[in-house]
Parts: structure tokens; sequence; C-alpha cells
């Protein structure tokens, strides 16, 4: 590794949002050929940071150097020209278009005015070959899975000849397996000698990938050291500043109550042969690669999918869950995996948000602030969750998403289901309320209700599972106890298949 | 053709939807024909005849393609084809020689029309369908108030343009075949093209790589506003005069949008194009002609057009699991 | 998504927040009204005042009407139609008999509801976008009414149908005079402002247009709340129809633009297009702003169709500032 001359260096980057300051003096550098990794929690500047660095938005006060020499961007196109490329949380490819028109969206080469698309096709399939990826650079972008969209999200950020790659969050959508290819190839470029800043909630990703890490707080960033000086707990203080005292709640000691919930031989056209019994009391992980079907088993719970062969009965009693709101009637809460695009009503307020399912089921003509629904009472469940917000009528797009994801578990207290079911309910979110929300979860269990926690997130599913339940290929290939080693999950989800390249096996799932 | 059809086939692949339409179509005409009895329409004229009800809406759906494929919407084209209309024969005075000078006054108009519809789009940010809405309104406005029947009248020479031919196909038929395939070329090969579908498929996606958003929208919607200011023009000769309500009339807004929408383009942009657009004109002519041809009355044919803008959109997308509103 | 703005804001003065409630449709309403009464005072004077609001009143009802659809992330732009429809079913169906008239009434209606339902039908279970939904029964009714009509409708309703439009009751005390019409439109607007925003349906139209997807997925019955919508849209049509019967006679142009006057009219008054944020004050104020400045337009002796340049502009400048000022909040 060489550690040569700064390829990036930001100084003193001040930015203000109306009431807000998001970032305060921040300076950040990065060489070529390293790792620099920012850790905060949600809201701590990280998003913003990079945003300036991309030309999204521009800074207050500040200077950034890239290779010594002082830009300014005005608009993201500018920074991508200066070698400056982001990798942003939210993937932004085309739907419709190919892997290569994707590649390269915004610096087409031309002939006479018209697409060269034959050296776009070239320059994608070179691209992907230097990311050792046998993509088809003619498949289209919404028949790829998430961990292949992602991959041509790196070839775009190569395609101008990036010198800095900034990547938020890449592996937050990734299981272990595709997050672990993913890291490999960010080591490939880093001995490209490319400068690489790595944002991630992971801790175990950061301590094997970076070579540095920055860690922000409110804003500012409080601390910037040698990554292998640096052991997890401290990183968690620096973020938190505070310890954490258990970031898993205890299992209960209690054995796991009646049967509440019982499949037997039920599948869809993507699930098959799922039999399986969830108690009172108990919290059963779901574990599975990207396109496992452990999703669509959540939504086939729900009604959202629903089954189409086998039964599935409630409490000893047989019934068909054809919607998600017949669902709700039997006592079944799902927490959507996508927040912003299945969860809110972005534009309602906290209020609006947490009462949305109570409202659902309420008299239609009934006063909207009738009985459970006047302000006082959601806002006393809401400050029960430690929602922190300006004001319980805000837009809850104002939220960050922990708190936004609270909202969401709090629409589900209020109806208090039997059986409640969380899809990813930890993805992005910071780790102060990921450890509240595995409170929530056992508290539930402890009253007696029966969780279901489907995950990608595999230290998640070891830690917060009674019992681990592993999905491959659209069936349940397998069960552990809770407290299993990640490893032997990891056996189970990846089964006896030899290892192929990311085109193979993720074929079954939906594209999302 | 069954070849296609392996183990190969990606999932979720679109139907191949002009092609179901223009064939669908041609079986109607042909059917209602040969059961009515009126063989001729079979013929040589009756095919041109069938033809050349396609123009004025072809020319204006095109433009419209052009600016849905980017995720906006014109709803001023019917008051501009009207404007272009007017403002054609009003130069022209029956002059030839005031020909060039008036076609190009009205696409002068029509660029700063639609550079004015995309700019308070993407620059002001204001919904398409007000932006849109609200010129037409004052272009509609300032053209009644200053004309309130046919004003004036275009020369011999311009009427060529509707009613010459070059052996039995008319030049305006010609003309929107090559216009449709030039604009399948652009939208196929040159950046514009490719822009244009970014910006429709994801708009924030598009700007993050470096794309000018704002210009594509603006773009987009010059090519709309030339395009139903060329089938004002179109229509000026066609009824060798204009009139402040042409546009209006023919009800091409809501037509052009439906024909778009119908052809498969999809409303919230990025996906689509040209031929399934065309395809979807196809569709409404061989409708016209077939009531002719049953002799339905002009009131119920309103009647069954309305049904079958929406029973058309309805076939393909009742498939769909996302919600609409 | 900015993740930063978590942490509390300042409180500003309570006088800003009250500053913030009032719509801004109000205030431009209240401005436009005060120099019309300048030009023309008796505008001031209450019977002028009744009058005014007597004319406003249909648009006003479409308006209150439409938020509804607005809301939950449509348009009805077949609402045009539907008027056209009501008066010229109702001179057909009433055939000039007063006695008639009270069953046409009830037809009417039942009309209006079977289009609300059959609109809302093909946008949530046919998945037809409801601009191209909408615009195909507007061109089916149009047809229709002309197909009803036999092509050239002609003559008045009965007087007693007339009434809700035309009746003016004189003597009253304090205001003077009190239109019918005024009557239908304060019990309109009040059952809309208690629909909207007092009710547990209020809130399922709100969030519906926000993310159908989230509301499906929380339990709320998308589809019965978009046709919930389109069917209050269409009977607000149906009673601007019967109004607009009584202002003149039946024709073929009654309804014509005035499903867009009524978007505009939401749209002055701050509700969003594409469903999340909508307000019934707004939409009424929006449309008494608009009716306001077609009577301004009149007195200073503009045409009849620079009212149309009028209207477009003051319509991009309403949703630019909007959109401005939504930017500049961040």
């Amino acid at each position: 590794m060489t550690t040569s001359a700064l390829a990036l260096e930001m100084r003193d980057i001040c930015k203000s949002f109306p009431g807000v300051r998001a970032l305060d003096g921040v300076s950040f550098d990065c060489a070529a050929g390293e790792v620099h990794a920012i850790c905060g929690e949600n809201g701590a500047g990280k998003s913003t940071l990079i945003k300036v660095l991309g030309g999204v938005y521009s800074p207050d006060s500040g200077q950034i150097l890239i290779g010594d020499v002082e830009r300014l961007f005005a608009r993201p196109a500018d920074a991508r020209k200066a070698g400056v490329s982001i990798i942003h949380q939210e993937l932004s490819l085309l739907p419709h278009r190919t892997v290569a028109q994707n590649v390269f969206l915004g610096l087409e080469p031309t002939r006479f005015g018209v697409l060269d698309r034959a050296a776009i096709r070239a320059g994608t399939v070179r691209l992907l070959k230097r990311l050792s990826s046998t993509l088809d650079p003619d498949a289209r972008a919404s028949d790829l899975s998430v961990a292949e969209q992602q991959v041509v999200e790196i070839a775009k950020a190569l395609a101008f000849d990036a010198r800095i790659l900034v990547m938020d969050e890449p592996t937050a959508a990734l299981d272990g397996r595709d997050a672990q290819r993913l890291l490999a190839l960010v080591r490939s470029l880093r001995l490209q000698g490319v400068a690489i800043v790595y944002i991630s909630h992971r801790m175990s990703e950061l301590a094997e990938i970076a070579d540095r890490i920055s860690v922000m707080k409110d804003g500012r960033k409080v601390f910037t050291g040698p990554a292998a000086e640096l052991p997890t707990s401290r990183i968690v203080r620096l973020m938190v500043g505070r310890e954490l005292a258990q970031f898993y709640p205890p299992r209960s000691q209690a054995p796991a109550g009646a049967p509440v919930l019982e499949v037997a031989s039920a599948g869809n056209r993507v699930l098959a042969d799922i039999d399986l019994t969830l108690s009172a009391g108990e919290i059963v992980g779901v574990a599975g690669l990207e396109g496992s079907g452990k999703t669509e088993l959540a939504r086939a719970l729900f009604g959202d999918l629903p089954f189409e062969r086998g039964t599935l009965s409630i409490a000893g009693v047989q019934k068909e869950l054809r919607s998600p709101r017949a669902a709700i009637l039997e006592g079944v809460g799902y927490l959507p995996n996508d927040r912003k695009r299945e969860g809110l009503a972005l534009q309602r307020s906290s209020r609006d948000n947490v009462l949305l399912t109570l409202r659902a089921f309420a008299f239609a003509l009934g006063r909207a602030k009738g009985a459970g629904m006047a302000d006082a009472a959601a806002d006393e469940l809401l400050r029960q969750l430690d929602v922190r917000a300006a004001g319980f009528d805000q837009e809850i797009k104002l939220l960050s998403g922990g708190n936004q994801q609270k909202v969401i578990v709090g629409r589900w207290l209020v109806r208090d289901p039997r059986i409640l079911i969380f899809c990813e309910p930890t993805r992005g979110i910071d780790i102060a309320t990921k450890a509240a929300i595995y409170r929530i979860m056992r508290n539930l269990a402890s009253r007696g209700r029966a969780i279901l926690l489907v995950s990608s997130d595999l230290p998640e599913i070891v830690g917060v599972s009674d019992r681990i339940l592993v999905m491959r290929g659209g069936r349940i290939v397998g069960g552990c106890d809770g407290g299993a080693s990640e490893e032997a999950v990891m056996a189970l989800a990846v089964g006896h298949q030899v290892e192929t390249d990311a085109g193979e096996g993720a074929n079954i799932g939906v594209a999302s | 053709m069954s070849v296609v059809a392996s183990g190969m086939a990606r999932p979720r692949r679109a139907p191949p939807i002009p092609l179901l339409l223009f064939a669908g179509s041609l079986i109607l005409y042909i059917a209602v024909a040969l059961w009515t009895g009126q063989t001729s329409q079979l013929e040589t004229d009756g095919w041109v005849g069938l033809l050349q009800r396609m123009v004025a809406l072809g020319i204006v759906a095109v433009g419209q393609t052009f600016v849905i494929l980017c995720g906006s919407i014109d709803l001023s084209v019917a008051n501009l084809i009207s404007v272009g209309a007017v403002g054609a024969s009003f130069i022209m005075q029956g002059d030839a020689s005031m020909i060039a000078p008036a076609v190009a006054v009205v696409l002068a108009i029509s660029i700063v029309v639609g550079a004015i519809n995309g700019a308070i789009i993407a620059k002001l940010n204001v919904n398409p369908f007000i932006a849109t809405l609200g010129v037409g309104l004052v272009l509609q406005g300032l053209l009644s108030a200053s004309f309130t029947n046919f004003a004036g009248s275009v020369p011999p020479a311009f009427q060529a343009f509707a009613y010459g031919a070059l052996g039995p196909v008319p030049y305006s038929v010609l003309g929107l075949f090559a216009l449709a395939l030039l604009a399948w070329w652009a939208l196929r090969t040159t950046k514009f093209g490719a822009h244009l579908y970014a910006v429709g498929g994801n708009a924030e996606g598009a700007r993050l790589a470096g794309v000018r958003t704002d210009l594509v929208v603006i773009g987009a919607h010059v090519v709309c506003s030339v395009l139903a200011g060329v089938t004002g023009l179109y229509l000026a000769s066609r009824l060798r005069s204009g009139a402040p309500w042409v546009g209006r009339e023919g009800v091409y807004d809501l037509e052009s949008i439906a024909v778009v929408v119908i052809g498969g383009t999809l409303l919230a942009g990025g996906r689509g194009g040209v031929w399934g657009t065309l395809a979807g004109v196809l569709l409404f002519a061989t409708l016209d002609a077939t009531f002719n041809m049953l002799g339905v009355p002009p009131y119920p044919k309103l009647i069954l057009r309305g049904a079958i803008v929406i029973l058309a959109v309805a076939a393909y997308a009742v498939r769909s699991r996302e919600h609409v509103a | 998504m900015m993740t930063t703005t978590a942490r509390p804001e300042l409180r500003k003065p309570r006088a800003l927040d009250l500053a913030k409630h009032i719509n801004v449709a109000v205030v431009v309403f209240v401005v436009l009204y005060v120099i019309v009464g300048f030009l023309q005072p008796s505008y001031w004077e209450p019977a002028g005042f009744m009058n005014f609001l007597r004319r406003s009143a249909p648009l006003a009802i479409l308006a209150s009407g439409q938020v509804f659809v607005l809301a939950s992330g449509g348009f009805d732009l077949s609402m045009s139609a539907l008027i056209t429809l009501t008066v010229i079913g109702g001179s057909m169906l009433a055939d000039n008999d007063p006695a008639n008239t009270w069953w046409t009434i009830a037809a009417l209606y039942g009309i209006g509801l079977g289009v609300g339902v059959l609109n809302g039908l093909v946008v949530s279970l046919l998945k037809v976008p409801s601009i191209i939904a909408t615009l195909g029964m507007l061109l089916s009714l149009d047809g229709a009414a002309m197909m009803w009509s036999g092509g050239s409708p002609r003559g008045y309703l009965p007087d007693n149908f007339r009434a809700f439009g035309r009746l003016v009751i004189h003597d009253v005390p304090v205001i003077g005079s009190f239109p019918i019409a005024v009557g239908v439109l304060i019990v309109f607007t009040l059952i809309a402002y208690w629909g909207l925003h007092l009710t547990v349906f209020g809130r399922r139209v709100l969030a519906v247009g926000d993310n159908p997807r989230a509301a499906e997925l929380a339990g709320v019955r998308v589809s019965a709340t978009r046709v919930a919508a389109f069917v209050i849209s269409a009977l607000s049509a149906v009673t601007g129809g019967i109004m607009l019967g009584g202002f003149g006679g039946v024709s073929v142009e009654v309804g014509s633009g005035l499903a867009l006057q009524a978007i505009a009219a939401c749209v002055i008054g701050g509700v969003q297009l594409m469903g999340g944020r909508a307000s019934v004050v707004g939409a009424i104020a929006g449309a008494l702003s608009l009716f306001a400045l077609f009577t301004l337009l009149n007195l200073v002796g503009l045409s009849q169709s620079l009212r149309d340049t009028a209207q477009g502009l003051i319509l991009i400048s309403a949703v630019a500032s909007g959109a401005y000022r939504l930017r500049r909040a961040g």
C-alpha cells in the first residue's frame, strides 16, 4: 500500500441549513491507495459532508483540494470531471436502461454527435472486467439483484477515471456473502491507487477494510486515527458519546408459549414447502441471502404476496390471509424493509404516521382525534419511544432514519398484534436506535407476542433471535439455535452450492 | 418466433405493444370493411385516407412522446396548434411570397413557447401539468382576444402541404413517417435521447451522474412545441385558413397524451418510444374510419372513444401491482 | 435526504406561527376583493358581497370536491362534462314541469354517484392513471349529454330547479339579502372541511395520496378510499351543475373549463398536486380569489378571452412561489 500525496483534502468545511448547522468546520483528507472510513450516528453530518464533496451542496465556507488544486463544484458534473465519484446510499440507476447505458450515463462518448454505442459497450465490458464481474452489459438494471446493481454503480463511478471514490453505506442492502465480495472489490481498487472514502454503520467491516477512521458527531469531526489502534468499543463511545451498556438484550429464560402461527407445506410462485411454527414469547430470526425468499416469506405471512398452497393457522384456527388488511385483522403486524417507499407517508406528521394503522380500522366518519387518537395520546407514545423531533406535527421526512423507524414501530405498538414481523428493522440506522429497537422486540416477546425477525444482518440475527431459520431458493433449508455462529448460519444459507458468480442463484427474487 | 420464448427469456419483458396495436388496428379496419361490404375502403384510396387521418394527431403526438419520456407533460399543445394555424394564415393572407416568413414566425413562436414551458418546469420547479396548462391558457386568451374567426388564408402553394401527393401517397403522410423515423433515430442514437430517458427514469440519479436535467427538460419541451407549431401549419394548410379554435376542437392536448400512453410509454417517463405512439395514433385513426363505415352517429362515437381510451390503457396497466393515482 | 435536521429548531414566536397558518390564498382573495370594491363600491355592500358569493359558489363547491381527489394523488378532469350532463340531463328529466324537480335532482345525484364510482374503480382496479381515466370519462359524458339532448339542447330548467342558483331571500337582518346558493355553498364546504380535516376518512385520503403503498401495508383500504374521493368530487360537480343550471340557460358549454378552474383554485390555495398536502380552506379561498380576479378583469374592461390569459399567469405564479418557498425552507 502506498501512502503517497493526498488525493483529497477538505479544509474547515461549514454548511448550514435553516435552523441546523450541518457541518461545523470539518477537515478531512484521504490519500491515494487509502481507505478512509467515516462513521457517526444518523444526523452526524456524514451525508452532508460527502454531498459537499460531490457538488450536490456548495459549502458556506472552507476549501476542497483535489490533488493539491483548489476546486469549486457548482454541480455534480463538476465533481465527476475532477475525478470524484460518489456512490450514494440510494441507488441511482435507471431501471429501464441497460447496464452499459447506466455505466456511461452523463459521459457518453459520441462520434459526429451520435452515441458511440460500440465504445460504450466495450468500455463497460472493460470496467466490469476490472471489477471481475461477468454481468451482461446489455441486461436491464431492473432485472439485476441489489448486489449486481451495486457493481454497476461502482463501474459507473469508475467510468470517468475516478481517483477518489466515495461509498455511502455500500453494503447496507447486501447480505453477508455479497458484502464480502464488495469488500474484496474495494481492496482491489485500493491496490489500484484509488482513494476511497467509506461510510458504514457496520463496525466489523470497518476493522476489516479501513486504513484510517474518522468519527463525526453533531456536525463536527471528533476523531481521526489509524484503524488498527481503534477498538470497536472506542468508536461506539466516540459516536454515541457514552458507553452502550448492552447492545443485544438478554434472551428470555422462560420456555416459549403456545404456538401462535403454524404454516404447513405452504407455497406460492416464489416459495415452496414452507413449514414453520411461531410461538408466543419467542423471537425467530429468518436468515438467507438476497433472493433466498426471506422477504417473500414475510410478505406471504402478511398477506401481501399470499400463499397459494398449503395451510396457515393462527392460534389454531385455519385462516387465509389474502391482503395485508386481512392479516392485520387476524393479529399480524409488519415492518416493511424499505422505510421510505413502504413505511412512511413522508409529508405527514409523526402523529399521523404513528396513528395510521389505528385510523385504517377506525370508523371512517369518526373524529380523527377521537378515542386513542388525540394528540396527547400520540405524543405520549412517541415520547416513550424517544422519538426526537422539533415537534410531532413536523413532517416525518425531516426526521432521521432511526426516529422514522421508531414511529413505524409505534404504529404497531398501538395495534399490539399477536405476531409482529420485522423486516430489516435496522437497515441504515444508527447504533443507539438499533439497540432501542432490539429492546422493544424483546419486551414484546416477553409480553407473549411472537416476533419474526427477517434480516440480512447476520450479527443481528445471531444476537437477537431465540431460534434461527435459514432460507435458500424459496425454501426453509434448516434451523439453528439463537447464538449459533455466523459461520454456521452462512453455511446453511449458501448450502453446498458451488460458489458461482453473482449472476446465478439470485434469479428467484422479484427484482427490487 | 418461438425460439425467443426459451428459458433464456428475461422476467417481466414488456409486451410488444406497437406490434399488437398495429396488427389489431389493421385487423379491425379490414374486418369492418368486409363486414359492412365497403370493400372500396381496402383499395389504395381507402388506405391512404386512413393514413391521412393520422397526420395531425401523429405530428403532435410524436412531440408529446419526447415530453412524456422525460417525465413531463404538455397540455399547451392544443392552444399552440391554434396559434400556429391562425398565425400562418394571418401572415400569409393568401400571398405565396409570405409562406417562408409565416413558417419562420410560427416556428420561432413555438420555440419560445417550448423554452418557456421547459424553463417554468425545470427552473421554477412548477408541476408540468400546471405550468403547461397555464401557458396554454395564456396563449388561448391572447389568441381569442385578437381573433374571433378564421383569419386570413393560405395560398394554394401552401395547400400542397396537406393536399399534394407523391404518386398515391400524400406528402403529409410521407412527412409524418419521416418525422417518426427521425424521432426514433434521435431517441436511440443521440446523447439528448439517452439523457431524455435518464431524466424520465430517475431524475435525481441522472443529475448526480452529471446530466444537465434542466436543459434536457427544456429541450424536450422545445421539440414538442415545435411539432405542435408544425401541426398548426398543417391544419392551416388543410383547412385553407386558421381559426382560434382548431386546436381545442381537435382535443389535441388530451388525445396526444392518450395515444402516447396507449402506445406503451410510461406516463411517469423513462420507458417507451415513438413507434408505440404512432401505433396508438393508427388505432385512433382506425376507430374513426371504422365508426364512419359503421355509420355510428357522432355522439355515440364520442362515448365509445372515451371508453376505448380507458380500456386500451387498462389492457396492459391492469396487471401492474404498483399503485396508480 | 437530509439527515441532519433532526436536531430541534429554534422556536419561532407564536405570532409568526399563526401567520404561517393563514392560507396565502385568503390574503390574495382579500387584497383582490378590496381592489374590486375600489372600482365598484357596491361590492363592499352586504348585498354586493352576497351576490359575489352566489356567483362564485359553483366554482368554490367544485374546488372543495376536487380537493379530495387531488389529496388522494389523482386528478378529476371529468368534472366539466358531468356538470354539462347535469344541466342537460336535468332539463330532459324535469321536462319543464316543476313537479319533476325533486326526483330529477335525486336521479342526477345518482348519476354523479355512478360516475364517481366508475372513475374510482377504473383508477384503482384497472390501474389507469387518473388523468387518462377521467379524460376518457370526460369524452364519454360529453357524448352522452349530446346524445341525450339530441345534439341541440336549449331552453331553461323549471323555476324551482333554478332556485338553487337564482333565488335570493330578501329582508334578512344584518346582511340584507341571502341567496340560496350561498346557503348551499356553506353547507357543502362545511361538510367538505369536516370530511377532509376532522374525520378519520380525511386522514386516510391524505395518507393514500402521500404514499399508497405505505397506507396499504398499514391496513388502509386504498381502493375504497380512492373511490370515495372520486365520488365526493362527482357529487360536487352535480351540485355545481344544479346551481349553474339556475344561472343561465341549458347549453353544451356550461361546464367547459370548470374542472381545470377547480384544479387551479386548489393549486392557488396551496394544494399539492400528486397528493399529500391539501386544505379545504385553501381550495375555497383559491376559488374565491380566481373569481375575484375574473370580476376585477371584467371591471377594468378586459375581454372575456384575456381572463384565460390572466388565469394562466396567476396559476403559474401561485405554484412557482409555492415551490420557491418550499425550496427556501430546505
